[in-house]
C-alpha cells in the first residue's frame, strides 16, 4: 500500500514538474541540484 | 593574555559595526583591513578631483542602520549627512517608456496607473503584504541569529507572522512581481531589484521581491560618499578604544586545540586574540586562513559546495557638463524574461555585452561636492559580469568596452556623455577580486538563493572553530549594507551571550 502510494505521488510530482513553465523549472532545478549540500553546508 | 579580546579581520560595515558594538561593551578590539582604506564595497574613492562609490551607491533600510548606531549611543542622522533621494528611480524601459517613482506610496500608484490602472490598484495589495513582511521581518528574520534548527523554531516562535510569508522563500522574484503586476511594462519596471539578491528573476527568492516597496521607506545618499557610513562606525568606535589598522594583510588565522587565538600576517608577525571575527568571504577565510585540516567532513563539504555571487562591473565617470538625468538614480531595465535569458547565454557563458542594463547613480546632483566646479560624476553599475570572459581577458577588452559602453549609454541614455568624458575607469571583476581580496569579484560573497541563505549560509558562530565568529555578505542576512550591518549586531548578541 506504502509502495503505491509513493509511486502515485512520485508520478503527480513529475507530472506537476513537466507542466510547470520553463523558468519555474529552472528555478526548481537550482533548486533541487543543490540538496545533497544542504546537510554538509549545515554543519559550516 | 592575549594581545587583545577581540580581532577583525576586515573593516567592511560588518566588521566595523561588531568592532565598534563590543568596543563600547568594553573589549579590546584591533581591526586588520588589507587595503588601503576602510568600508569595503561600501566605499569611496578619489580619482583627479572626482570623488567615486566603489560599489554601493544607496542606502536602503536605514532604520537597521539607525539600530546599530543607537546601539552605539547616538544615531544614524547625526553621525552621517544623508541626503534623500526622490524619485527613488526613474525607470528607463527597454522601449524607452519613463516612469518615475517617487517615495510617496499613492505617487507611485498614481505612476503606475497612468500605463495600467489595474496595476495601480494591485500597488497597494502588494504594498500591504510587503510591509507586513518587512514589519515581521525586521526584527524577527534580519537581526536574529539563524545558526541552527532550534534557532529558526525560536525565530518563528518569536514572530509567528513569519510563517504567513513562507510561500515567498519557495517562489522566485518573478513569480512574486507577476502575482500582482498583469502589465509587462510595469513588470518590467519593478524587474531590476532582483540583482540586489544577486540573482535573475526566475533564480532569486521571492522574498527579495519586497525590495521595490521597501525602497518607499526611502532611499538615501551619504554625503560626502558613501564611505561615510563605514567612517561614523570607525569614529564611534575609536570613542570607545577600538583600533583599526590599514594596509595590513591577514595570512592565516592561528588555531589551538580547535580554537581561534589569534592571526598571523603576512609580514610573519602573530598577534593573539580572546576572539577571532571574520569580515571576509567565508570560503576564503574557511579554505585559505583556516585550512581544511582543521575543518570536521562534513563542514568541508559544505564550505566546498558554496557557490560565490555574482560581480558587478562598475564603470566611474568624471564629466564636464550637467548630464540631462532627471535624480540620483536612473534604472536601465529590460523584461525579467531578458534577464533571466542574459543569466543563461551570456553571464554563465562568460559572455559580457556593451549593450546594458543595470543602475545609474548621479552622485554629484545629490551631493556637488563630490566633482570639481562644473563637472559631475556618473557611476554606472553594468550587468552582472562573468569572471572570466570566453576567449579573452578582462583586461584585454577593457578599452573596447569603455567605448562601446560610453557610445552606447550616449545614444540611449545620457545624451552628450561621448563628448563630455573627463576620468573614465571601469573596474571589472577581476579589478574587483585584486582591490577587495573577495574571490571572484563576488559582491555579495555566496550565492544568496535559498540553499545558501539562513541555516544553510556559513553561522555567525562558527560551528567548527570555537571562538570564531561571522559577519558581513557571508553570513546571514547576507550582502548589501543594512544587512551586513545588521550582522554585526547578530554577531555582538551572540558574543555577549557565549564569551
Amino acid at each position: 500500500m506504502k509502495s503505491i502510494l509513493a509511486i502515485i505521488i512520485l508520478l503527480a510530482g513529475f507530472l506537476g514538474f513537466k507542466n510547470l513553465r520553463d523558468s519555474k523549472k529552472r528555478f526548481f532545478k537550482e533548486l533541487l541540484r543543490q540538496v545533497p549540500y544542504l546537510i554538509p553546508r549545515y554543519f559550516v | 593574555m592575549a594581545d587583545y579580546d577581540v580581532l577583525i579581520i576586515g573593516a567592511g560595515c560588518g566588521g566595523l559595526s561588531v568592532g565598534s558594538l563590543l568596543a563600547k561593551k568594553g573589549r579590546k578590539v584591533l581591526i586588520i583591513e588589507q587595503s588601503d582604506r576602510i568600508g569595503g564595497c561600501c566605499s569611496t574613492f578619489e580619482k583627479d578631483g572626482f570623488l567615486f562609490d566603489l560599489g554601493a551607491s544607496l542606502i536602503e533600510d536605514a532604520e537597521v542602520i539607525n539600530w546599530a548606531f543607537e546601539r552605539l549611543g547616538t544615531t544614524l542622522w547625526k553621525e552621517v549627512d544623508l541626503v534623500a533621494c526622490d524619485p527613488v528611480y526613474t525607470v528607463i524601459l527597454k522601449d524607452g517608456t519613463k516612469i518615475k517613482y517617487p517615495i510617496s506610496s499613492e505617487g507611485t500608484a498614481q505612476a503606475i496607473s497612468k500605463i495600467s490602472p489595474e496595476d495601480g490598484k494591485r500597488w497597494f495589495e502588494y504594498a500591504k503584504h510587503m510591509q507586513g513582511f518587512l514589519d515581521a521581518a525586521f526584527k524577527g528574520f534580519f537581526t536574529a541569529p539563524v545558526n541552527t534548527v532550534a534557532d529558526m523554531v525560536k525565530m518563528f516562535a518569536r514572530t509567528p507572522a513569519l510563517l504567513k510569508y513562507g510561500p515567498m522563500f519557495a517562489a522566485s522574484y518573478q513569480d512574486v512581481i507577476e502575482k500582482y503586476f498583469k502589465d509587462e511594462r510595469i513588470r518590467e519596471s519593478l524587474s531590476y531589484q532582483t540583482f540586489y539578491g544577486g540573482l535573475p528573476p526566475e533564480l532569486c527568492p521571492g522574498y527579495i521581491a519586497m525590495i521595490p516597496w521597501s525602497e518607499h521607506d526611502g532611499i538615501h545618499y551619504s554625503k560626502g560618499g558613501m564611505i561615510g557610513i563605514p567612517e561614523a562606525f570607525m569614529r564611534c568606535g575609536k570613542k570607545f578604544g577600538m583600533e583599526v589598522k590599514l594596509n595590513t594583510l591577514v595570512k592565516k588565522v592561528i588555531i589551538k586545540d580547535k580554537k581561534a587565538v589569534g592571526v598571523a600576517l603576512s609580514d610573519g608577525t602573530e598577534i593573539t586574540s580572546d576572539l577571532v571575527i571574520s569580515d571576509i568571504n567565508a570560503k576564503k577565510l574557511y579554505l585559505d586562513l583556516i585550512g581544511e585540516e582543521h575543518l570536521p567532513r562534513l563542514a568541508l563539504i559544505g564550505v566546498k559546495s558554496y557557490e560565490y555571487s555574482m560581480a558587478t562591473p562598475m564603470f566611474y565617470l568624471g564629466v564636464d557638463y550637467e548630464p540631462p538625468l532627471e535624480g540620483h538614480h536612473t534604472l536601465m531595465t529590460v523584461p525579467m524574461e531578458e534577464m533571466s535569458d542574459y543569466w543563461w547565454n551570456q553571464y554563465k557563458k562568460n559572455q559580457y555585452p556593451h549593450e546594458q542594463f543595470g543602475i545609474i547613480s548621479w552622485t554629484s546632483g545629490s551631493d556637488p561636492s563630490l566633482a570639481p566646479k562644473g563637472s559631475h560624476v556618473i557611476i554606472l553599475t553594468l550587468a552582472p559580469g562573468p569572471y572570466k570572459l570566453n576567449g579573452t581577458t578582462w583586461d584585454k577588452e577593457k578599452p573596447v568596452l569603455m567605448e562601446r559602453i560610453i557610445e552606447y549609454m550616449s545614444k540611449k541614455y545620457i545624451p552628450g556623455l561621448a563628448d563630455h568624458v573627463k576620468v573614465a575607469m571601469l573596474s571589472t571583476p577581476v579589478d574587483f577580486e585584486k582591490r577587495l581580496l573577495s574571490p571572484e569579484g563576488a559582491i555579495y560573497a555566496l550565492r544568496q538563493d535559498v540553499p545558501h541563505t539562513t541555516i544553510f549560509r556559513p553561522a555567525a558562530k562558527s560551528k567548527s572553530i570555537k571562538g570564531l565568529y561571522l559577519v558581513g555578505a557571508s553570513t546571514h542576512p547576507g550582502g548589501g549594507v543594512p544587512t551586513t550591518i545588521a550582522s554585526g549586531m547578530i554577531a555582538e548578541d551572540l558574543i555577549e551571550k557565549y564569551e
